[in-house]
């Protein structure tokens, strides 16, 4: 197995927020051989960008932890002082092609002169040698030279586009980060320039780091894929492999959320928003949405009470749970429930047994429920311990309990 | 409007050399223009034809006076005698303002060298107007004023020569001129006009200036002059002034406004613009500065900006330019220095945080592009428009506090700007009626007012235009 060009293990950061710490990027690990494209997919704040910007260390002011390692090349380049990072691994390593291209150029600079700024800035080299390889560069983009004396605003999003790119490979580095390159593109204009792309991987020998929330580009671009879920990549596998028969439920999810042309099934969706990254749940972060969630996946009593009052409060079901004047959580993982005094409290125990017993299927989280002892005054559920998931398989790793279990 | 006014900078010191500005302060440079006339266009409102100003010359000079020397010898004494003539035409309407003249004289030994002067009317009048010693040798010039409220010789020779010769026309008498120009002491109380006596018609309406009228036609002087050694010599200047001059009127020294006025025009642009543009830029870096590096910086230069904001500068000026005379350009330093920082770097800073939140400055950050390189390269540039907005709306204010400054006699002494006009106006009392000047002296407060008034409004106007160009809200569809 070769070396590979880029790998990342347990990349931790956290941003200080009035809140509580963000956990943007939480223990992601990935690694990337030369001329491999790793997309990276996940929902809108899950964590992809962070990621990208962590590897380049380009971060904002209220950093609270940033740790684990990027080895690079051979070399962690956590270790480097800001200055070293700066001379080596900034564009001449690893490259970038910022979301939404139409605002990463200058508006006061020429397009010439924009793409040959990292040669300026990294060389001090002659200005009219680096305006010559800005033509160049400009070239291998697809763009006639003669745009090298426009201003940004006088091109059109696709143009500025292969402008990014363009600046992107001026350094020849060998991983280059995509981050939404074709968000607020038309769909033709997409398909260009994810062509581009794959002409450009091929001729200049580069890695990607494609960030995406489109399942079809990230199908076009990728060998390999990372699904990011609340700050932590819950499958890392082999294209072909995860699009096709993935092993996390939420991959599963997201792939049948995708509309396809000639299919009567409607678009599926993930029931619930993204958990808060200030507070994520324990266990599994998925289990709160979760189809197939389970004993192991994590449910704490806290959430366990909110369900239960969810369920209290709909139409359908209030007459289905136990009538209950009070719940408590007495920890993580223990509440007590103090029924409306009718009847004794092992007959409620009774109730709830059943009623559990009945409907874990419908509602997943009665399944965490370990025991239901009777006590004096209270019945005490205890459920089952939390535990995230590890990361099971070599090639093709996915943090499922159902992988553990041997489910599917 | 503002390309009016560069041209006008740009032409004048062509035009109107930089030794004329020197002149300026120099009384002597100025003898040949009336004082506190009105322009010359202005009497197409009066409807008269408005008397303009009359050199005659000296002699040897095309126009001047005609002269005839004699020496002789007598029983071995010299006699040297020179008699000196010169007419000229008056066909105004109203009387001259003044009538002076200048004699430069050679002469052995004053007792007995003498200047008779005589006066021809056109009604073929002759009045002896006064006989004199000259009291100073060549080059100066003995000033002789037949008109004016000086009370010293020849005015009251003059005033005498008047009376007698009215009295033996039978236009007065003793008693009537006595109750009419009281003296007190040998001094008159009001003293008569004279030039409305020497050139009005010879009746009774010629003792009362507002109902005296003009004889139009040629009049002329007359001088002998007589001396005792061979190289005595005389030679004399007159100066009939009128009541009106130029395109912008004379101040009470009798200067020429339009050259202060004109030359008003480069000094105000120099200033306003040296001034606005060295403050603003200033401001905006050091705006900048304090809205990318942020922290102390920013903290440190929002406070200084603060406490500069609430220093009151023209009292400070004022202090100043009272305990050490300050020049123009140490008035432009000192407005500087007051000006590093102000409403502007607060202004730029505002735009700074807005604009180093957009992703090409991340993009310039992510390829290692220094912080001073993206400030100077990226940052600066695009702040630069709101910056030139910024110049041409500060402009009126540096304008505005030279004129003040002026104003209070506190400017610069030796330039003839628009606000040290207006200072001299005020200190004169220009826009009070008199009886001479009914209307006040609004010449010499108009023009130099309008200057202001036009150099702010073109520079506003253009800072608007700037706005109307970089604030997407206000442009045009």
């Amino acid at each position: 197995m070769p070396l590979p060009v880029l790998d990342v293990k347990n990349l931790v950061l956290w941003y200080r927020t009035r809140k509580g710490p963000v956990h943007a990027v939480d223990d992601i690990s990935f690694a990337l051989e030369a001329g491999q494209t790793i997309a990276l997919v996940g929902e809108s704040g899950s964590g992809k960008t962070s990621t990208a910007n962590s590897i380049l260390r380009l971060l904002p002011k209220n950093v609270l932890r940033y740790e684990g390692e990027v080895v690079f090349d051979g070399q962690d380049v956590m270790e480097f002082d800001n200055e070293e990072f700066r001379k080596v691994v900034r564009w001449r390593g690893i490259s970038m092609v910022f979301q939404g291209a139409m605002n990463a150029l200058n508006p006061t600079t020429r397009v010439g002169s924009q793409v040959a700024e990292p040669l300026i800035v990294h060389y001090d080299i002659d200005r009219r040698e680096a305006a010559d390889q800005a033509i160049e560069a400009l070239g291998k983009v697809g763009l006639s030279g003669d745009i090298a004396r426009r201003y940004p605003h006088e091109l059109s999003g696709g143009m500025k586009q292969r402008v990014v790119i363009a600046m992107s490979l001026i350094l020849k580095p060998k991983v280059v980060i995509l981050d939404e390159p074709t968000s607020a593109l038309d769909v033709m204009t997409q398909t260009n320039i994810i062509n581009l792309l794959k002409d450009l991987k091929n001729t200049e020998h580069l890695s990607y780091i494609f960030i995406t929330h489109d399942l079809g580009l990230a199908s076009e671009l990728a060998d390999l894929v990372g699904i990011v879920y609340a700050g932590q990549l819950v499958e890392v596998g082999p294209a072909e492999g995860v699009f096709v028969r993935p092993k996390h439920p939420y991959t599963g999810k997201l792939l049948a959320s995708v509309p396809r042309l000639r299919s009567e099934a409607a678009p599926d969706f993930i029931p619930g928003v993204p958990p808060d990254l200030t507070d994520p749940p324990p266990g599994c972060r998925f289990h709160l949405r979760c189809p197939v969630s389970f004993e192991k996946c994590g449910w704490s009593a806290p959430e366990f009470i909110e369900q239960v009052k969810l369920l209290q409060i709909s139409e359908e079901t209030k007459d289905k749970v136990p009538a209950i004047e009070a719940m408590k959580a007495k920890d993580t993982q223990t509440l007590l429930i103090k029924p409306v005094a009718n009847g004794t409290i092992a007959e409620f125990a009774q109730r709830l047994t059943s009623f559990i017993a009945q409907d874990q299927e419908t509602y997943r989280f009665l399944k965490s429920v370990e025991s239901v002892q009777s006590k004096a005054k209270v019945v005490e559920v205890k459920l089952h311990e939390a535990m995230p998931p590890p990361l099971i398989g070599a090639d093709w790793r996915a943090s499922c309990w159902l992988l553990e279990a041997g489910g599917s | 409007m503002l390309g009016f006014l560069i041209l006008l900078a740009v032409f004048v010191p062509i035009l109107a050399p930089y030794n004329v500005v020197q002149a300026w302060n120099d009384p002597g440079a100025w003898t040949n223009n009336p004082k506190l006339a009105a322009p010359e266009w202005s009497e197409i409102f009066s409807g008269k034809h408005l008397p303009r100003t009359i050199l005659l010359a000296s002699n040897g000079e095309p126009g001047g006076f005609d002269k005839v020397r004699i020496s002789f010898n007598v029983s071995g004494q010299t006699y040297t005698i020179v008699v000196l003539r010169k007419s000229f035409s008056f066909q105004f309407d109203t009387f001259p303002s003044e009538i002076k003249l200048f004699m430069t004289a050679v002469f052995g030994n004053a007792t007995g060298t003498q200047i008779r002067v005589f006066w021809d009317r056109p009604d073929g009048q002759e009045i002896h107007l006064f006989d004199g010693n000259p009291s100073v040798r060549a080059p100066y010039e003995n000033t002789y004023s037949l008109t004016g409220p000086s009370f010293k010789d020849p005015s009251y020779a003059v005033y005498s020569s008047v009376r007698d010769w009215l009295i033996a026309k039978n236009v007065t008498n003793q008693t009537e001129w006595a109750s009419l120009y009281p003296t007190s002491g040998g001094i008159y109380q009001n003293p008569p006009q004279t030039q409305t006596m020497l050139m009005g018609r010879l009746n009774r309406t010629i003792l009362d200036p507002e109902t005296a009228e003009v004889l139009k036609g040629n009049y002329s002087f007359r001088i002998e002059f007589s001396g005792f050694t061979p190289t005595d010599d005389a030679n004399a200047r007159a100066v009939v002034y009128g009541t009106v001059f130029g395109l912008a009127g004379t101040d009470y020294e009798g200067r020429d406004l339009l050259v202060a006025l004109l030359w008003g025009a480069p000094v105000a642009l120099a200033f306003g613009v040296a001034g606005a543009l060295a403050s603003v830029l200033i401001q905006t870096i050091l705006g900048a500065i304090s809205g990318w590096y942020g922290g102390f910086i920013d903290e440190f230069v929002q406070r200084t900006a603060d406490f500069y904001l609430i220093i009151p500068t023209l009292p400070i000026l004022i202090l100043l330019g009272i305990l050490y005379h300050l020049g123009i350009l140490l008035i432009l330093f000192v407005l500087v220095v007051f000006g590093v920082v102000g409403a502007t770097t607060k202004v730029v800073r505002s735009i700074v945080l807005q604009v180093k939140e957009e992703q090409f400055i991340e993009a310039a950050r992510s390829y290692g592009a220094s912080r001073s390189r993206i400030l100077f390269r990226y940052i600066l540039p695009r702040v630069m428009p709101y910056t030139f907005a910024l110049i041409a709306l500060t402009v009126p204010a540096f304008i505005f506090l030279e004129a003040s400054l002026s104003f209070l006699g506190l400017g610069d002494p030796s330039l003839p700007t628009w606000g040290h006009i207006l200072g001299d106006a005020y200190t004169q009392g220009a826009l009070f009626a008199s009886r001479a000047y009914p209307t006040g002296l609004w010449w010499w407060v108009f023009f130099p007012a309008a200057g202001i008034i036009f150099t702010t409004v073109a520079f506003a106007l253009l800072g608007y235009a700037f706005d109307k160009v970089l604030n997407p809200r206000l442009r045009e569809q």
